[in-house]
């Protein structure tokens, strides 16, 4: 498996592909990791401060309602009926019933204005309580000094009072739950007289601001006294119950405004400087990071789709990447296979990959201009050894001819001997003559000539030749040297064997624009299998002049052109017929 | 170059894994979001009934806390049997993942009990018990304890002239039987100075005619303990008709405003009291955690307090005395 994955490495391309991704997984883990984390911590303060704005909005009504109440209080302290009922050392009865027929009337007003206002009293030490709207009485079963908020409005001097949460059982058959603003009516000179009046708020006022606050489904609000005391708390009897715990001494002793416990609870707490009381939210941080999740599910989606865009870029890149070394690849196979016509390549970017490709093309430039000029020098080395094997005329030949013109001496033949020794003349003045390669189709024309004459007085009555040279070819440029070898050819292995006279036929004309030179014999012929191998097997003909089929051919090859060279069409008994197509050219256009 | 590419893969695997696994966290997430749905089905919906709507305050609570769609049903009255077992039908019909069951009847209710568990969902079993036992789990008051706690308030001030009087409220209610039988434990020795033991049905004019009868018939008795609201009170009533509230010692279970009102008067001891809100409160959270397939108790005691006239006002009685529905806010 490990190395199947590495095998797949192998090419650039997905290594770059394989690189990218990785570096998309990287960069994307690490987006994924710090942006939950900066959406968590931009989440939590939001919730934070969400709620602090809902509690300080809940501890803003909370004082307002105790505003009010405060503001009746002092309303009915100051009051100058109130007064004079608490004060007065003698009152009569009906100025009593005066009195408290207007305190009452006060009374009704303000518990009829305000629906939150459960009770209204006043307690005098001395005198009849005043209770709501006059018909209430008090529970004979209660000790009006012992309860706390009495207490404590006494103890306070003139100042309100507030109580926490509790149910009002001064009033006889009537349990309401309520908060009490209680104050303390007394006048310095009369210590023994005065009272205590209170403004029960009910609880409901209070309790439901707190309900109707939403933090999140399972979310809630809880308010504590100055003194740790639950004012109000959703779950208030569990916690008596003891089967439900609620941080009061922490909220009692932090001076932060919020805090996130163990178990994902945010605490925010919000402290009223009038009443003393703390309003405390407490959200489920997992129901804040809902939103997170909903973060989260977004965040994947934008990764998926960058992981997926950056794939096809990476791709893409990829490809751009890897298209100039590809095509450098390529070009190299191309090289090796010692093609050079197709190996330059377009340089276009000037990175590494550019200057390889420039190296690249200075090099098969160099590789290509070293094999030209040793092809070249190949060539050259060639010419001047087929050259040196040209100008050699075999020794046998020499001899033999020496020796028929020795016997023709000797027979007194004079004529004969003058024409042959001319003609051998010319043959090895021509063949010492080394100065020209090329001559024209005249000269070489002249040679055959005279080499056919040696050989016809030598054969005597066995070997008849004709020459015909169409006008316009006669002064053409041809490698010399290539005719002579054709007709010593034709005597040697066709008309030799044959019985009787053969004729050679030499023809010249012009074809398609090419110098065609043809000698024809009608000799034994040969058969199709010597003719394929016709070029091995007369390499070098010892009893020849030298100048060898395939020396013939090479040479016109090597000037011309490999499309130029003999051909031969023979069939046994029928003669050969070989022929040289050189490409036409005159005197003075020498190549 | 071959180290660099086993940590490529590894990262690359990492990083597919972390994909995988916030996929993952996501469809849980999803899962978890859909809320059990809960049916109670009380005894009696009655927002006069402190007792009942504590119990659905309670069972709010559970809810929310649980992420539960509670829905609470029952009859308007305790009296209608026939409505309340209908209600179980229906419960049963809208398939809720879990039941939370007051048994109206001690006899007749344990017939659809059975037929909740036979329809394979869970049941919990509040409040009150049945002929048989049903249900996965039963979170009630103990009754022994409650009736322990009389006794043994009432054993603090017997001496061996104490004679005892008894009024319950149903004969051979489970209810009734538990506490007399804690009573008695908590009585101890003085437990053979019980003279007698009346039922008055839950009904206050019962129990008023059945006390006086008593007090008639057995005038030494100086130490009376009612075993419910109605027994109580009804007795209350009639001692201090016939004048003996200063010498009778009286002991009361349950509470209502008028015997908050006897108890601050002196004329009762002290009282028993249960605590519907814990009960309503761990019924939904028994319910909640079977729903979700985990281990509950099966028998869980809600508990129960005993108040004298001085512990009313103490926060943790108060709330228990005088719940608090906002009630006073809709009346205006």
């Amino acid at each position: 498996m490990k190395k199947n994955l590495m095998m797949r490495f192998r090419s650039i391309r997905t290594s770059i592909i394989f690189s990218f991704a990785f570096l998309i997984v990287f960069a994307l883990l690490i987006f994924f990791v710090l942006s939950l984390r900066f959406t968590r911590e931009a989440v939590l303060e939001n919730s934070t401060e969400y709620t602090s704005q809902l509690i300080g909005q809940v501890n803003d009504d909370i004082d307002s309602y105790i505003g009010y109440m405060e503001n009746i209080s002092f309303l009915v302290a100051s009051n100058s009926d109130v007064r004079d009922y608490l004060f007065e050392e003698t009152l009569s009865e009906e100025r009593k019933a005066e009195l408290r027929e207007r305190i009452i009337e006060v009374f009704k007003t303000l518990t009829d204005t305000r629906d939150d206002i459960a009770n209204i009293a006043l307690l005098p030490k001395k005198r009849e309580c005043l209770i709501n709207k006059g018909n209430s009485e008090l529970n004979p079963f209660i000790s009006v000094p012992d309860l706390s908020w009495y207490q404590e409005a006494v103890d306070a001097g003139g100042r309100a009072v507030i109580s926490s949460s509790h149910v009002q059982n001064v009033i006889q058959g009537s349990y309401d739950w309520v908060v009490t603003l209680s104050r303390n009516i007394s006048r310095r000179e009369e210590p023994e007289a005065g009272g205590v009046f209170f403004v029960d708020l009910n609880y409901s006022a209070i309790s439901d601001l707190c309900e109707r606050l939403s933090l999140g489904s399972r979310g809630y609000i809880y308010i504590l006294d100055e003194n740790g005391g639950i004012v109000y708390h959703p779950q208030q009897q569990l916690i008596y119950s003891g089967m439900k715990q609620e941080l009061i001494t922490e909220v009692m002793n932090t001076e932060a405004s919020s805090f996130l416990t163990e178990d994902g609870r945010l605490y925010t707490i919000s402290r009223s400087e009038e009443t003393g009381w703390i309003v405390v939210g407490v959200s489920m941080e997992s129901e804040l990071m809902r939103r997170v999740d909903a973060a989260l599910k977004i965040y994947l989606l934008i990764a998926v789709g960058l992981f997926m865009a950056a794939l096809l870029l990476a791709y893409l890149l990829s490809d751009e990447i890897t298209k100039p070394i590809k095509a450098l690849e390529h070009s190299m196979k191309e090289v090796e296979k010692g093609n050079f016509a197709h190996a330059a390549l377009a340089v276009r970017d000037n990175n590494e990959i550019g200057n390889l490709s420039r190296s690249f093309n200075i090099m098969t430039e160099e590789i290509k201009n070293l094999i030209d000029q040793r092809d070249k020098e190949q060539q050259i080395k060639r010419r001047s050894e087929l050259r040196a094997l040209q100008s050699q005329i075999n020794p046998h030949f020499l001899y033999n001819t020496l020796d028929s013109i020795i016997w023709m001496a000797e027979w007194g033949k004079n004529q004969e001997v003058v024409r042959m020794t001319s003609s051998l003349a010319k043959l090895l003045r021509r063949s010492i003559s080394n100065e020209q390669e090329v001559v024209t189709v005249a000269e070489e024309v002249e040679y055959t000539e005279s080499y056919l004459t040696i050989q016809k007085m030598r054969y005597k009555d066995k070997l008849e030749y004709e020459i015909a040279i169409e006008k316009e070819i006669l002064q053409a440029k041809v490698v010399k040297l290539i005719l002579q070898p054709l007709v010593e050819n034709s005597i040697y292995h066709g008309i030799k064997y044959k019985e009787g006279k053969g004729t050679v036929r030499i023809a010249g004309y012009l074809a398609g624009g090419c110098t065609c030179l043809e000698v024809q014999d009608d000799g034994i012929g040969m058969e199709e299998e010597t003719l394929e191998k016709i070029f091995e097997k007369h390499v070098r003909d010892t009893r020849s002049n030298g100048v060898g089929l395939k020396n013939v051919n090479e040479r016109i090859q090597l000037y011309y052109g490999a499309e130029y060279g003999i051909t031969f069409e023979s069939a046994p008994g029928k003669g050969t017929t070989a022929k040289i197509r050189l490409p036409y050219q005159k005197e003075g256009a020498e190549e | 170059m071959k180290r660099y590419k086993r940590l490529f893969v590894l990262l690359l695997g990492l990083g597919i894994f972390g994909i995988v696994i916030g996929v993952g966290n996501l469809v849980r997430i999803r899962r978890n979001s859909q809320p059990l749905e809960i049916i109670l089905i009380q005894k009696a919906i009655d927002e006069t009934n402190d007792f009942w709507e504590s119990i659905s305050e309670g069972a709010r609570m559970a809810a929310k806390e649980n992420g539960a769609e509670l829905t609470i049903w029952g009859p308007d009255s305790e009296r209608e049997i026939e409505r309340a077992h209908q209600l179980i039908l229906e419960a049963i019909e809208s398939r809720p993942d879990a039941i939370v069951l007051a048994p109206i009847s001690y006899e007749e209710t344990l017939k659809y009990a059975r037929m909740i568990e036979e329809a394979e969902i869970p049941l919990i079993l509040i409040d009150s018990i049945m002929e048989e036992p049903a249900g996965a789990g039963l979170v009630a008051t103990d009754n022994v304890e409650g009736g322990f706690k009389m006794g043994e308030l009432m054993r603090r001030h017997a001496t061996e002239d104490t004679a005892i009087g008894i009024v319950g409220h149903v004969k051979g209610s489970s209810t009734a039987v538990e506490r007399e039988q804690g009573l008695r434990q908590g009585l101890g020795e003085y437990q053979d100075q019980i003279v007698d033991v009346v039922f008055c049905d839950s009904s206050f004019e019962i129990a008023y005619d059945i006390t006086c009868e008593m007090l008639k018939k057995h005038p030494e008795i100086n130490m009376i303990a009612g075993l419910n609201e109605y027994s109580a009170v009804g007795a209350a009533e009639a001692v201090i008709d016939m004048g003996r509230a200063d010498s009778i010692l009286m002991v009361g279970f349950d509470s209502s405003t008028r015997e908050i009102q006897l108890l601050e008067a002196g004329v009762f001891e002290a009282i028993v009291i249960q605590k519907p809100i814990n009960i309503g409160y761990l019924g939904i959270e028994a319910a909640a955690k079977l729903a979700r397939g985990e281990k509950i108790e099966e028998n869980v005691d809600s508990g129960s307090v005993l108040v004298t006239k001085d512990t009313i006002y103490t926060e943790e009685n108060e709330k228990l005395l005088f719940p608090f529905f906002g009630r006073s806010k809709e009346g205006l």
